[in-house]
């Protein structure tokens, strides 16, 4: 503790170097609590105990002065006044520090993905390239046709192709399974970015047989390699192969394409390869425009070009042109339309704050109205009064900030977790200076908002009335619009926040109510990767997954259990054109391509699939056995529409591939998204297919809770071999669930928001028709001293209450007629103007509304005659 | 303009003279408590200066920096001749009023 050094700021500028020298020179410098003691009473005694010498007050205020010491004035002023009805102070605050603090953390989340600069030199000339299909989708690209753009396409200074790789790390404590990406060897140069040590891939290391060197992520290489700085140049076995490390990737690089990204190694293809075929739709592209150079004229390049490789190659294309993506759109456009929807909702949020601070203003002008009179009568010119109140009102807009900012950076966590898995740039969310900035900057333009309606109508009282005895509520007019307007605003902007929650909670239900063609309750799944030389033939693989079912199917509470290729709603798939038997098509580019699933024997039955017509597979389905497939419903209907598929013969994979009898039809299956319109299936027995499935995964339906079991489950596949990662253990229930994220995120703000919004609207109502009775208290009393009743007094109040609320949401729909539309695209299963939602959001208001008139009614009843006149 | 100096005052200032050179906040308050058997914080000292200087009684100028001092300068304070008049016409009311009083002094 050297107080000298850390407190130092707290003696006045002037005195701060000879006290703190003092200080050194009397303790030498020691940690010290007399030195504490000292530098706190030196602090004390000339800070704020200061001597005030007489001053003499100049006739003439220089200018500079003059503003600075009003200003200081003005906001000393404003904090005793703030100081003296702390509750009105406190609920402002809050409501501001609500609406500010989930602005900022709204932004801090949208900012690096929508805004800012993507961490990449020039990434706006950053593109994705892909073939566009006939129907306007896009598919990734084989590698030949990738060979043939590189050299023909001159709007770009680069273009490299990437395909995912899983590799699995052996060796070092766990078998682990990285995600990792193979290139070719222009990628890294494409993005602008260069490893922090060794050096990027060569032309060299791409050729096959030279291939086997990797780039580590800089997290990877500290986690696994402890930060070695001799790493380069050393050997690693992935997957049983030995590859050299030849660089590693700077802390700052952020693989935006392949998020997750942990290691990358040369693609290393060549023309001749089998998976290198125009065909072979598995790269991805991505490539670095020239300067100057367009997205739409490149495209207008590589459709040219696209349109000559189809005319050269008519049996190995279906697409009919490429698109050029810029960086940004690519990577932003999963969740560009939630982001924005929640950060529309957040704004509105915020204005219904600043409306709620608003109306409490303008209530508390009403009880200032003598204090501003006598300072009009002063002298006081309008202006001076309105500054006086917009100092007011920013003081509480900063401190509201400020609050606001403290939210934001703890919800800002909650928001991460909760936001779907494809929110990019998760690392770069944070409450940077930027956000700050943008906190302060939206609490004076808050603070501006919010009092400026109230200033203008205050500053300026009728003098005689405010001052007279007695007619302190003169009950301005205009004061009285503005509230009105303010709580129509609100239940306005409340209504429009509550259609949209209303219409994502009604899609989120619908959703959830899409049979996904299985039954996911009791299922449980993981994946098992055979990796290493040992699993290097197909027949050991199976066998390893065939020893791995029987260990599965021992654990006490497994009932069946199955092993498919790709899970339903897995994220992955694998898809092949399917050619039937007797309908060839002359492009076999041209078959619909179908989800591929390679199974084991139980699988239907574990999925609880529906079997529609035909046999299921069985254990006699094996290597040897004559090749069959299952299709499921819309493969018949689509392609064989009034037959019957049963027995007939399809070929899946190419034209070398073998053909396969059809012997059964099941029902559908929803594969990408339970929102996905269905695609064709076809069903495989494990062992008749191309080859071995180096990953399948387990589906085990079980009696109870299968979260319960899923360490049981894995400990069982480990005995069986405990090399071998096992990968993403969940329960179906999870696995559905997952896929509705970005609407699940979207519908849990919107809620949100949407429950602050009504409390907000409520208490705003509550407020204006409080306010209104207080002011009509002579009038109230005079009614009932004439003979209202009861009923009356309260019909009245109700009655003003219900016309603001009816005024706002006549205003409100019209407003999320034109709104709701934004949020289309994460609709579902209705449309943006569901009349249930509508009129269920019309509903709540409605009461919500008519319980915040009935505390004001109440008190209307309860108007004493006697003292209501009592002042005349 | 008379200045009347308050007690505290005076005894700063007493021990302003005392010191001549070597008069700066902590060889201040030192004096004061070896020679006065005053202890006193420091910021009551520096209060003290302050308000003597703002009163014309004394000024003050830096010195130069030393290495004990961590490289900061001293602020070195001077009775003006104002502040020796006050304080000669404190001290002389001081002991007119006293004198004779011996006596009185030694009573219970």
């Amino acid at each position: 503790m050297r107080p000298t050094r850390w407190l130092g700021w707290l003696i006045p500028e002037a005195e701060r170097e000879c006290v703190l020298g003092d200080l050194d020179e009397a303790y030498g410098g020691r940690r010290s609590l007399h030195c504490l003691a000292d530098l706190l009473s030196v602090a004390w005694a000339l800070r704020f105990n200061r001597p005030r010498p007489v001053r003499r007050i100049p006739l003439t205020p220089r200018r500079g002065d003059f503003i600075m010491t009003t200003l200081g004035n003005d906001i000393r002023y404003a904090l005793r006044q703030l100081g003296r009805s702390p509750g009105f102070t406190l609920l402002s605050i809050l409501t501001l520090a609500l609406g500010i603090g989930a602005t900022t953390a709204m932004f801090s989340v949208v900012n690096p993905i929508l805004l800012e600069p993507l961490p990449y030199p020039n990434p706006d000339r950053i593109v994705a390239l892909w073939e566009r299909e006939k129907d306007g989708s896009e598919d990734n690209t084989g590698y030949l046709t990738f060979l043939d753009i590189q050299r023909m396409a001159t709007s770009f200074d680069g273009i490299a192709v990437t395909s995912q790789w899983q590799p699995t790390l052996q060796g070092r404590g766990d078998p682990e399974r990285l995600n990792g990406q193979r290139v070719t060897q222009r990628y890294f140069s494409i993005l602008g970015v260069h490893p922090a040590l060794g050096h990027d891939f060569t032309a060299e290391e791409n050729i096959r047989g030279r291939h086997r060197v990797t780039i580590l992520s800089h997290g990877l290489w500290q986690r696994r390699f402890g930060g070695d700085s001799a790493i380069v140049g050393r050997s690693v076995s992935f997957d049983g192969i030995q590859y050299t490390v030849v660089g590693v990737m700077p802390k700052s690089f952020e693989s935006l394409l392949a998020p997750g990204a942990q290691l990358w190694a040369p693609l290393g293809y060549e023309p001749s390869l089998p998976f290198a075929c125009r065909t072979c739709h598995h790269l991805r592209e991505v490539a670095r425009l020239n300067p100057g150079i367009s997205p739409e004229r490149a495209r207008t390049e590589l459709d040219l070009l696209f349109s000559r490789l189809v005319a050269e190659h008519p049996t190995e294309y279906s697409g009919v042109g490429m698109y050029v993506v810029p960086l940004r759109s690519q990577v932003t456009r999963d969740v560009r339309p939630a982001l924005l929807a929640v950060l529309g909702a957040v704004g509105f949020v915020l204005l219904i704050a600043c409306a709620n601070v608003s109306g409490l203003l303008l209530g508390r002008a009403l009880q200032r109205e003598g204090e501003f009179a006598i300072r009009g009568a002063l002298g006081a010119g309008r202006g001076r009064v309105v500054r006086q109140l917009l100092t007011e009102s920013i003081l509480l807009g900063l401190v509201g900030g400020a609050a606001g900012a403290l939210l934001a950076w703890g919800g800002i966590r909650g928001l991460v977790a909760l936001g779907p898995a494809s929110l990019p740039r998760l690392s770069a969310i944070s409450i940077d200076a930027r956000a700050l900035g943008f906190t302060a900057a939206l609490s004076i333009a808050t603070g501006l908002l919010f009092g400026l309606v109230p200033a203008l109508a205050t500053a300026r009282p009728d003098l005689f009335t405010a001052l007279r005895p007695g007619g302190r509520h003169s009950g301005q007019r205009s004061r009285r619009l503005a509230r009105a307007v303010l709580v129509v605003g609100e239940v306005g902007l409340a209504l429009m926040l509550l259609v949209g929650a209303g219409l994502l909670m009604r899609s989120l239900g619908k959703l959830l109510a899409v049979n996904p063609g299985f039954e996911p309750k009791g299922l449980l799944t993981m994946e098992v990767q055979t990796t290493g030389a040992r699993y290097g033939d197909n027949a050991a693989t199976w066998a390893f997954f065939d020893r791995a079912m029987d260990a599965v199917k021992a654990v006490p509470g497994v009932e069946i259990a199955g092993w498919t290729s790709q899970l339903p709603l897995g994220g992955d798939f694998d898809r092949y054109g399917v050619q039937i038997e007797g309908k060839l098509l002359a492009n076999p580019e041209d078959a619909p391509s179908a989800d591929r699933y390679a199974v084991s024997a139980d699988y239907i039955r574990a999925m609880r699939i529906p079997l529609r017509r035909g046999r299921g597979f069985t254990a006699q389905d094996g290597p040897n056995a004559p090749r069959v497939a299952l299709i499921n419903e819309t493969f018949a209907r689509l392609s064989w529409a009034g037959e019957d598929p049963i027995g007939e013969r399809v070929q899946a994979g190419g034209p070398e591939t073998p053909w396969r009898t059809v012997v059964g039809i099941v029902g559908d299956v929803h594969h990408v998204g339970l929102d996905e319109t269905q695609a064709p299936q076809l069903y495989i027995p494990e062992s008749q297919w191309l080859g071995a499935d180096g990953a399948m995964v387990l589906a085990a339906r079980v009696r109870g809770d299968p979260l319960a079991l899923i360490p049981t489950v894995r400990a069982a596949l480990q005995a069986v071999d405990p090399s071998l990662p096992i990968l993403r253990p969940a329960t179906m229930e999870q696995v559905v669930s997952a896929t509705t994220q970005p609407r699940r995120f979207a519908f849990v703000l919107f809620q949100a928001f949407a429950l602050v919004a009504l409390l907000l609207a409520a208490a705003g109502i509550y407020g204006v028709l409080a306010g209104s009775v207080t002011e009509r208290t002579k009038e109230l009393g005079i009614r009932a001293a004439l003979g209202a009743s009861r009923n009356g007094l309260v019909s009245l109040v109700v009655r003003q209450g219900l016309g603001l609320a009816a005024a706002g949401m006549a205003v409100g729909s019209a407003g999320a007629v034109v709104l709701s539309r934004f949020l289309q695209r994460l609709l579902f299963g209705i449309g943006p103007r569901d009349p249930i939602t509508f009129a269920a959001v019309v509903a709540v208001l409605l009461g919500v509304a008519l319980v915040a008139c009935w505390a004001p009614a109440w008190r209307a009843t309860r108007v004493s005659p006697l003292e209501a006149l009592r002042g005349e | 303009m008379t200045t009347n100096l308050g007690e505290f005052e005076q005894l700063v200032l007493l021990t302003l003279l005392g010191l001549g050179q070597e008069a700066y906040g902590v060889t201040v308050r030192a004096q004061l408590e070896r020679r006065g058997g005053r202890t006193v914080s420091l910021g009551t000292v520096y209060k003290t200066l302050l308000r003597l200087e703002a009163k014309g009684l004394v000024t003050a100028h830096f010195g130069e920096p030393t290495a004990e001092r961590g490289g900061r300068r001293k602020k070195h304070y001077e009775v003006t001749a104002p502040g020796r008049r006050a304080l000669q016409r404190s001290l002389s009311a001081l002991r007119k009023l006293a004198r004779g009083l011996d006596a009185a002094w030694e009573a219970p």
